[in-house]
């Protein structure tokens, strides 16, 4: 999905603004050079004492498990690469045996704080190489539940980050503590809706599986409303909250050039200043009827990017309510129900894209059709652009000149998801 | 050193918690097992070292947090092997993984026990053929208790550390502990008969149709209605056909 020209909504923050590659950058931002992550050791100083330390794959703040070896000059950082595979469970090599139905429950784990955008994802690309259009109900039931889900996801992604910055000293665990309480209600919605608490498979070809049932949009508007009250004071427990200015303000600066260079997305992109969102720019679902408001921070540090979280939180609730309150009626699927797993054909050599926006940005499906006679109706390749993956490759430029004990807010701050990174 | 405290009794709290703990009446003394004591103490403090990596991972920690709350059966989770006594391995174990696991479990000081959390764990799950995926963590390590699903709900995980804690108490006694089977698919049925089961009595039925009928005159909610009832043939009258 290409990127789209400057958008009409901008953020008041901003002062000056350039064009970089069709997308509009604050001209404080952008400064030339950053650190190599490359660095030959043998040319640093040979006096320091260098120390070469591992941190991870089991480490408590490394969200899963990566694995960072970092290379400190006393306790500032010198070289640091992450290292990813330990979660590779060959995910893309499995759907290559599965047909197009079988398909939808597997892709719930990559991303698993997030299945819904899995789902979706992965539909949307078969739907879009079928040339079936899901019924509006089934569009805008998909929009209210990724809208749902990203809350839950930035909850997550707010709450462990207070975790690794103050823990139960700084004032961190009490957010992490609020937050989960917070996501419990959505797990609630969500059980209601379609059995699971957590991996859900609910979205299919051609629309959506479970309906709503009598009373769930009241509850979930309860619901939003009870989470936007209390998102305020997340929001005082951060910014009010001196030890994690201390520990988060100008850390990590990204600088927007090198995020899109690495190819970073989401709020990582939008907290550096870049208004980009695909829900906007390229819109699907029930996206094109509302307006959406995407927050953007110039600050680009590790503050920055928890505060646009916060604040999509709100949006995204805004969005789901606005849609809660006009649901179509009609049918929520446009196929008929599967009965036989290799129901859904596709053409053979059927190529498409999709990108969707997930909590953590560009969520991309590439798909290669194909028919076997033995096998049935599978992707010949199905190819999953994880947008944790790329916010991970910016770990070597962000944490070189910072103390050991930053990197592990910087990792929070990127908020990776190791499922999705190794597939 | 006896006391003699006349009418009052002394009683600690360990009295009701240790099963077989004798006392002696109008003495501070009390006599028991030195197992019996140990296993309260192990079964009580199980600190737990959460072995996370995948989604199981995410539901340990709604399960240690706000609503289902470890702490109040004594489960504390720390990040560091050395200091506890259960590994919960929670989530897909791979190849590259496995070796860590390990490790990490010889790290851990003795007496010590594992639980395994997840489908992914107990067996692989549907990676269980990927060439990078161990087919269950029980191939290289011990695993004390087996938790299913596709990830276990807090609640399941809440039971199996219950089932733990039976299991410490058990094998101190010296009694014999039953291993645990590994789950079965298909062996899980709804057991609470629904809205027209003829198991169900007819009252409850009537009931429930009742109170949908209260709470929406109009019908909106109500999916089932009542199975017509049964119609009887009218009885002949003998004087037609005569």
């Amino acid at each position: 999905m290409a990127v789209s020209a400057a958008p009409a909504v901008s953020s008041s923050l901003a002062t000056r603004w350039t064009e970089v590659g069709g997308v509009r950058v604050p001209v404080e931002l952008v400064t030339p050079g950053w650190p190599d992550p490359h660095m030959d050791l043998s040319t640093y100083d040979p006096e320091a004492d260098l120390m070469a330390l591992n941190m991870g794959p089991q480490h408590p703040s490394t969200h899963g498990v990566l694995r960072v070896k970092v290379w400190l000059d006393g306790e500032t950082v010198v070289k640091a690469i992450p290292y990813v595979g330990y979660l590779h469970r060959g995910v893309e090599k499995l759907c290559e045996k599965l047909t197009y139905v079988q398909i939808t429950p597997i892709v719930d784990k990559n991303d698993y704080v997030s299945p819904m955008m899995n789902e979706l994802a992965v539909n949307m690309a078969f739907e879009a190489a079928l040339g079936v259009e899901p019924p509006p109900r089934a569009q805008v039931l998909r929009t209210i539940l990724a809208e749902i889900q990203r809350i839950a996801s930035h909850l997550i992604s707010v709450g462990t980050w207070g975790l690794d910055m103050g823990g139960a000293i700084g004032g961190g665990a009490t957010v992490f503590l609020y937050c989960m309480r917070e996501r419990e209600l959505i797990l609630d919605l969500f059980e209601e809706l379609t059995g699971g608490r957590f991996h859900y498979n609910t979205h299919t070809v051609g629309g959506n599986r479970h309906d709503l049932p009598a009373g769930w949009d009241r509850k979930a508007i309860e619901v939003l409303d009870r989470i936007v009250a209390r998102s305020e004071e997340y929001e005082r427990f951060l910014v009010d909250n001196p030890i994690c200015h201390q520990r988060a303000r100008g850390i990590a600066v990204i600088d927007p050039l090198l995020a899109m260079e690495c190819g970073a997305s989401g709020p990582i992109l939008r907290g550096s200043g870049v208004d980009f969102d695909l829900r906007r720019d390229a819109p699907y679902a029930a996206y094109d009827q509302v307006e959406l408001r995407v927050p953007v921070r110039t600050e680009g540090d590790a503050l920055a990017r928890a505060l646009v979280r916060i604040d999509e939180l709100r949006e995204s609730a805004r969005v789901a309510k606005l849609l809660l309150q006009g649901v179509p009626e009609g049918p929520i699927c446009a196929l008929k129900p599967v009965k036989l797993p290799g129901a859904v054909k596709l053409q053979e050599g059927e190529q498409v894209y999709v990108g969707i926006e997930s909590p953590r940005g560009e969520l991309g499906t590439w798909l290669l059709a194909n028919t076997d006679r033995k096998l049935g109706p599978h992707p010949y390749r199905l190819k999953i652009r994880p947008p944790s993956l790329h916010a991970l490759s910016l770990l070597p430029y962000l944490c070189p000149g910072h103390t050991l004990s930053d990197v592990v807010v910087i990792i929070g701050s990127l908020d990776p998801i190791l499922g999705e990174v190794d597939r | 050193m006896a006391v003699n405290e006349g009418e009052q009794s002394f009683r600690h709290p360990l009295y009701d918690l240790v099963e077989g703990m004798a006392r002696m009446p109008g003495l501070d003394l009390a006599f028991t097992t030195a197992d019996q004591v140990l296993s309260w103490g192990c079964e009580k403090s199980l600190w737990v070292f959460p072995m996370a990596t995948s989604c199981c991972g995410i539901e340990f920690m709604a399960a240690s947090s706000s609503r289902f709350d470890l702490d109040r059966i004594g489960t504390i989770p720390r990040a560091t092997p050395r200091h506890c006594d259960v590994m919960i391995i929670a989530g897909t174990i791979t190849v590259k993984m496995a070796p860590r696991v390990k490790k990490l479990w010889d790290q851990m000081p003795e007496p010590k026990w594992a639980i395994a959390m997840g489908s992914c764990a107990i067996s692989g799950d549907f990676y269980r053929d990927i060439y990078s995926v161990v087919p269950g963590v029980d191939t290289f390590m011990p695993v004390d208790v087996y938790v299913p699903g596709c990830p276990p709900n807090p609640d399941h995980l809440l039971e199996g550390l219950r089932r733990l804690q039976e299991k410490i108490r058990t094998k101190r006694a010296g009694q014999f502990v039953e291993p645990d089977k590994r789950p079965v698919a298909g062996l899980q049925a709804p057991s609470i008969p629904r809205l027209g089961d003829p198991a169900r009595d007819p009252a409850i039925d009537a009931a429930q149709l009742d109170s949908v009928r209260q709470l929406d005159p109009e019908g909106a909610l109500r999916r089932h209605d009542a199975p017509p009832a049964p119609t009887r043939p009218a009885p002949r009258d003998p004087g037609e056909e005569g």
